[in-house]
């Protein structure tokens, strides 16, 4: 039997893939911080992943990766976080040529893969509260969720500031001044797509693919669309890219 | 009396005159309260978002009670300096001037130093005989600096400490030489011990702009399998160069001129030093963030642009970074 399962250890989500004989299945996401208090358990080299608790038995293979996975010992193995990406849209897509667009939440990056593997990547931004956290608190001032949020991209409303905390004093300022909501959600899209656009100037116009969880917002994809001409892929589920990559990367670790 | 320069200058002349060169970088970056010396600039009133280094000079230069002067390069340095530098006088410091010409004119660059000169008293005799001094212990910077990328015995971070201590070479000339040959001795030791890592073994990189806020980075990339090997600007402060022209010398050295002279360094020392990547380090709130696109345009070696704030420790992004980057450079490498 081939068993393996991928975790993607982020900022504020945990995100699992199982692969068990050519068969996918997802677990997650978990909160992070309540992932470590109840799936992880101390052992010697770090912590390790209480397989049990996910119907997986002891000898189901472990790859991991994202920003807490240095806390995972117990025999796990250890992928850089981009190298996952591209190998996860690759499994999961077919597509090994591209440049991928990852926003998550804690920062965002544009990967140019060739071949199914990272060729470059662009991550220059320092902002901490990335476009997800950006979105996040702006989706929460407009009383929307999600879902809604990802509706409107028509008539922006221009929004001087992506930081998520500036910005959501602007945000109410707008609200106050008696803004429409559905073009304050609008104006919200635009600033991160203004975000997001410089990470892509690098790289040559082909396949986009976007992944990490704020490739639900379908404004987001139309008005990427647009500005570049071509339609962005996403994967489904977006946000399990990586841990699914982890699966795959696993594959070529004897 | 001690004299604080914030970049490389010509301490030939703050030697000759018998005062004693202090780099407000080096005091500030290793001192152990350094987030208290950039608070202490914030509550003066530079604004948080303002280049670090700067703040942290500011600190240092105010802690120091037995600073009797500052040097401000009015040229070929930046206006957050040229503010730190009026700020400090306008708190009573004495400051002097230099300015390295734009242009690299060797007799506009003369008559900056001829001025220099004459504010602290000394003449052309004592001034080479100073230089003649500080070239011998240069010249051990030189062969460490040598001996990181032709033999690969020498780590990252020690090239970096010992080409930026070449700045005011730590006040002592002399002892700042021994301590290089003490590095000298220990680093021949290594020939034979075949435990200590190559450079020749790991991914070579090149590192490129201003020093870092946090020098831990050196040693981060080693434990990820990769050296830098070149130091760009901490290399220049060493003052590289085969002449025994005073004037020559800070003509040739690049920082303080354009980024097209800087560049032919680079290209240089990519080739000799057969270097993988290249990091380019940008501190938050410096001009010189805009030079990553001239950098980028003009170099064909794969680049990781690296931006740092106030902060001693690299963050969890700045290691997922560093660490893509990497294994992608060793998989170009051994495939
Ligand atoms: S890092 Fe940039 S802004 Fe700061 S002192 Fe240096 S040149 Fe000036």
């Amino acid at each position: 039997m081939d068993a393996r399962c991928g975790v993607d250890l982020g900022s504020r989500f945990v995100k699992i893939a199982v692969e068990v004989d050519g068969d996918r299945r997802f677990l997650g996401p978990f909160d992070t911080a309540e992932f470590y208090r109840k799936h992880i358990e101390a052992g010697k080299d770090g912590g390790a992943l209480r397989k049990k608790d996910f119907g997986l038995g002891e000898e189901v293979r472990v790859g991991a990766t994202g920003y807490g996975r240095a806390r995972l010992g117990g025999g796990a193995v250890m992928f850089p976080e981009l190298e996952a990406i591209a190998a996860g849209v690759a499994a999961m897509t077919g597509i090994r040529e591209a440049v991928i667009l990852d926003v998550g939440g804690q920062d965002s990056k544009a990967l140019l893969v060739r071949d199914g593997r990272l060729a470059d990547f662009e991550a220059n931004d320092r902002c901490a509260a990335s476009a997800g956290k950006f979105l996040e608190n702006m989706s929460r001032v407009l009383g929307m969720d999600w879902e809604e949020l990802g509706r409107y991209r028509e008539d922006p409303v221009e929004l001087s500031s992506t930081c998520a905390v500036y910005g959501e004093t602007e945000l109410v300022g707008l609200l106050g001044e008696g803004w429409p909501v559905e073009r304050l959600a609008a104006g919200v899209n635009r600033a991160i797509l203004g975000r997001l656009l410089p990470l892509l100037a690098r790289f040559p116009r082909r396949t986009l693919v976007l992944t990490g969880g704020v490739a639900r917002n379908r404004a987001l994809r139309a008005m990427l669309a647009d500005r570049l001409g071509v339609e962005p892929v996403v994967p489904e589920p977006p946000d399990f890219v990586a841990a699914v990559g982890c699966c795959r990367l696993l594959l070529e670790e004897v | 009396m001690k004299i604080g320069i914030t970049t490389t200058v010509p301490v030939e002349v703050i030697y000759a005159a018998g005062h004693i060169p202090v780099d407000l970088n080096n005091v500030f970056v290793s001192h152990p309260e350094r987030e208290r010396l950039i608070e202490e600039a914030e509550l003066a009133g530079f604004p948080r978002s303002f280049c670090a280094w700067v703040k942290g000079i500011y600190g240092a230069a105010r802690e120091m009670d037995d600073l009797g002067a500052v040097v401000a390069v009015t040229q070929g340095d930046c206006s957050n300096t040229h503010g730190l530098m009026e700020t400090l006088q306008s708190e009573g410091m004495e400051v002097i001037p230099f300015a390295y010409p734009y242009e690299r004119d060797y007799v506009l660059l003369r008559a900056q130093v001829e001025a220099f000169m004459r504010r602290l008293a000394v003449d052309w005799h004592e001034v080479e005989d100073t230089l003649r001094r500080l070239d011998r212990v240069r010249r051990r910077a030189h062969r460490l600096d040598e001996l990181t990328w032709k033999e690969g015995l020498v780590t990252g971070l020690e090239n970096h400490l010992v080409l930026v201590g070449c700045s005011d070479m730590e006040g002592d000339p002399d002892a700042y030489g021994r301590k290089l040959e003490d590095l000298l001795a220990r680093v021949g030791e290594r020939e034979r011990d075949p435990g200590f890592p190559r450079a020749g073994d790991m991914v070579r990189l090149g590192y490129l702009g201003v020093p870092p806020m946090a020098p831990e980075l050196y040693d981060y990339l080693e434990t990820l399998g990769a050296r830098v090997v070149y130091n760009e600007v901490q290399r220049q402060f060493s003052l590289p160069f085969r002449t025994a022209d005073l004037v020559e010398k800070y003509r040739r050295y690049s920082y303080p001129y354009s980024i097209f002279y800087r560049l032919r360094d680079i290209r240089r020392e990519a080739r000799r030093r057969r270097l993988d990547g290249l990091i380019h380090y940008v501190q938050s709130f410096c001009f010189r963030q805009v030079e990553d696109i001239i950098l980028r345009r003009s170099l064909s070696l794969p680049m990781l642009t690296l931006e740092l704030d106030r902060s001693s420790r690299l963050d969890a992004r700045t290691r997922m970074r560093l660490e893509n980057f990497v294994s992608m450079l060793r998989r170009e490498k051994h495939g």
